[in-house]
């Protein structure tokens, strides 16, 4: 099997377990390893990314126009188009695996800075201060400092909202921040479950595990002796990763709202992702 | 005639023990010249230079910088195991180290660097096992390691810093400071960053430094211990959580209740701490999914 039957395998079967002659190729092509792990990447980056939303139309205006800029694609011109070319083979041009990867990761990238900046979440805290005063929310029950200092939250208990009058005049609202944001503190607190993951976004958690775990498994065996002690940090780190993964996933099964687990478990798949990176660009693997 | 006898003896034993030093002082220089082959190569730069070194063998890389507007590149490593390549385009000095056979010895396939550098330097290294070392330099950094640690002393600008095994230990660095790695710890000790993303999945952090006005600090351990030390002039808004660890605040008398932003619920068992230091002025964010947060005021 060549690189090009490899991509082709890519373009029609996807990143779904691949067939042993390519994990035969991918043993000894560099390139074609590095391909698989751009993939995977971008499979587990763009499943983070939540369903609804759609960037604007402006995002792929400027998007196709940095990818013909690039040369990447190029408008359709019928008076250059050779005849017997259709639209959907120039379009399955585009969708070879390495412009794909490319196109990929423009819309990542895209996308995610559209989303960062419209999401409610991204707002900084202290962009607050410097906007105009809002409607003074009503004051709270005082706490004194030793008890607010001691607070360590029981399990499953939601922190009271804690503002003093005189605090609570600083609190000015964001121009990004919902219409509940100004309202009082109780439903600000309330508001911040808004901001949990959907449990579609939940199920990709597993999606993006998986997806990884393929790549694993498709990785060349064997190491290279020239580096023993790398091979052995690398299959050491591989291990753990597994092991906090699968620690993390019997956590969300548990409960799928937790919200600290759902945080670690994205950081640990990113991580693996990169890992899993650096042992194809050795030539290792933890089998 | 047993006097002569003697004399022979004691000349043919002088002569012998002679030769065998000689032999022995010869092989030795010769081994020691075969081990390692170092090699000098000086760069004249205008500006402010990227230094980018990328080490895929085993190896040890120290930078320090001085005042000439000048890259000094020394190297030693086993002659015909390592090929060094330099190359220099306008400001910018390529450093390649491959391996040229393959051998069960980790030592033998190692290249050791030292750089000098201006002041004003932006860095890109990356080695397998061995330590990098970077003294008073000035500018971004991109440092990659697989098991080596990394040590930043006075050094600015924005540092990531990315290692599978390697900890990490930065002394009076200024600037942004961005760490991730799977089992190295990383220590920041009297330094003042504006900005701060430590995250590793099973190493310990220690943050013991000070917090700039207006500054983000994030701390993350999936199963290692976080310690947090802080003064009394300092302001911050702090965050501490934890899912199946313990969250100990050792000095609970010197903060307030959380005056800014909103509370952000954690579901499930985790538990949660939120004060302010001061007027709040920072942001500190810290949480540990199964291991230890601690948080200590310094005398």
């Amino acid at each position: 099997m060549e690189c090009r039957d490899v991509e082709a395998v890519l373009e029609q079967e996807g990143l779904s377990p691949l067939p042993a002659a390519a994990r035969e190729h991918l043993v000894g092509c560099e390139g074609c390893r590095e391909l698989v792990a751009d993939l995977s990447a971008i499979a587990v980056a763009a499943k983070r990314i939540p369903a609804e939303e759609n960037p604007p139309e402006r995002i792929w205006v400027s998007l196709r126009a940095q990818l013909e800029g690039e040369g990447v694609i190029r408008r359709p011109r019928a008076e250059i188009e050779p005849a017997g070319v259709s639209s959907w083979q120039g379009f399955a041009q585009l969708l070879r695996p390495r412009a794909l990867a490319m196109i990929g990761t423009g819309v990542l990238a895209a996308a995610g800075a559209w989303y960062y900046a419209v999401s409610p979440n991204s707002v900084a805290p202290n962009r607050a201060k410097s906007l105009p005063p809002a409607t003074t929310p009503a004051p709270a029950p005082a706490v004194s400092p030793a008890e607010a200092a001691t607070s360590v939250s029981a399990p499953l208990k939601p922190a009271a909202p804690v503002l003093s009058a005189g605090n609570a005049r600083k609190r000015q609202p964001d121009r990004t921040v919902p219409p509940e944001a100004t309202a009082p503190p109780s439903q600000i607190h309330e508001s911040t479950t808004d901001l949990r993951p959907s449990p579609t976004e939940l199920a990709s958690f597993g999606e993006s595990a998986a997806t990884l775990n393929q790549t694993e498994r498709a990785m060349p065996s064997g190491g290279r002796a020239s580096n023993a002690e790398v091979d052995a940090a690398l299959r050491t780190n591989l291990r753990t990763l597994n092991e906090f993964i699968k620690e993390c996933e019997t956590r969300l099964r548990e409960n799928p709202r937790d919200q600290l687990t759902q945080e670690y478990l994205n950081m640990a798949l990113q991580q693996k992702a990169e890992l899993l990176n650096a042992m194809m660009d050795s030539g290792r693997s933890e089998h | 005639m047993e006097r002569r006898d003697m004399g022979v003896r004691g000349v043919l034993c002088v002569l012998g023990a002679g030769l065998f030093f000689c032999t022995a002082v010869t092989a030795t220089t010769a081994g020691a010249a075969r081990a390692k082959e170092e090699e000098e190569k000086h760069f004249n730069v205008s500006g402010r230079p990227v230094v980018t070194l990328n080490n895929i063998v085993n190896g040890r890389i120290e930078v320090k910088s001085w005042k000439n507007p000048e890259v000094v590149v020394s190297s030693s490593a086993a002659p015909g195991k390592v090929s060094i390549e330099t190359e220099q385009v306008g400001d910018r000095i390529d450093i390649n180290a491959t391996s040229l056979v393959d051998s069960s010895e980790p030592h033998e396939v190692e290249a050791n660097f030292s750089l000098t550098v201006p002041e004003e330097t932006e860095l890109q290294l990356r080695t397998q096992t061995g330590l990098i070392l970077v003294e008073q330099v000035s500018g971004d950094m991109k440092l990659q390691s697989v098991a080596g640690d990394i040590h930043l002393k006075e050094v600015s600008g924005y540092v990531i810093v990315k290692t599978a095994s390697g900890s990490l230990i930065c002394t009076g660095c200024t600037g942004k400071l961005d760490f991730n790695s799977i089992s190295g710890s990383a220590q920041i000790l009297q330094s003042s960053p504006t900005s701060l993303n430590l995250m590793t999945t099973t190493g310990n952090i220690l943050y013991d430094g000070e917090f700039r006005r207006m500054g983000l600090y994030t701390m993350n351990s999936g199963r290692g211990l976080v310690e947090v030390r802080f003064s009394r002039s300092d302001s911050f808004d702090l965050k501490a959580s934890t899912y199946r660890g313990t969250v100990d605040n050792q000095a609970p008398e010197v903060f307030q209740p959380d005056t800014h932003g909103r509370h952000h619920s954690l579901s499930g068992m985790a538990k949660a701490l939120w004060v302010t230091m001061g007027q709040g002025s920072a942001r500190v964010e810290v949480s540990s999914y199964s291991g230890t947060i601690r948080i200590v005021k310094r005398d």
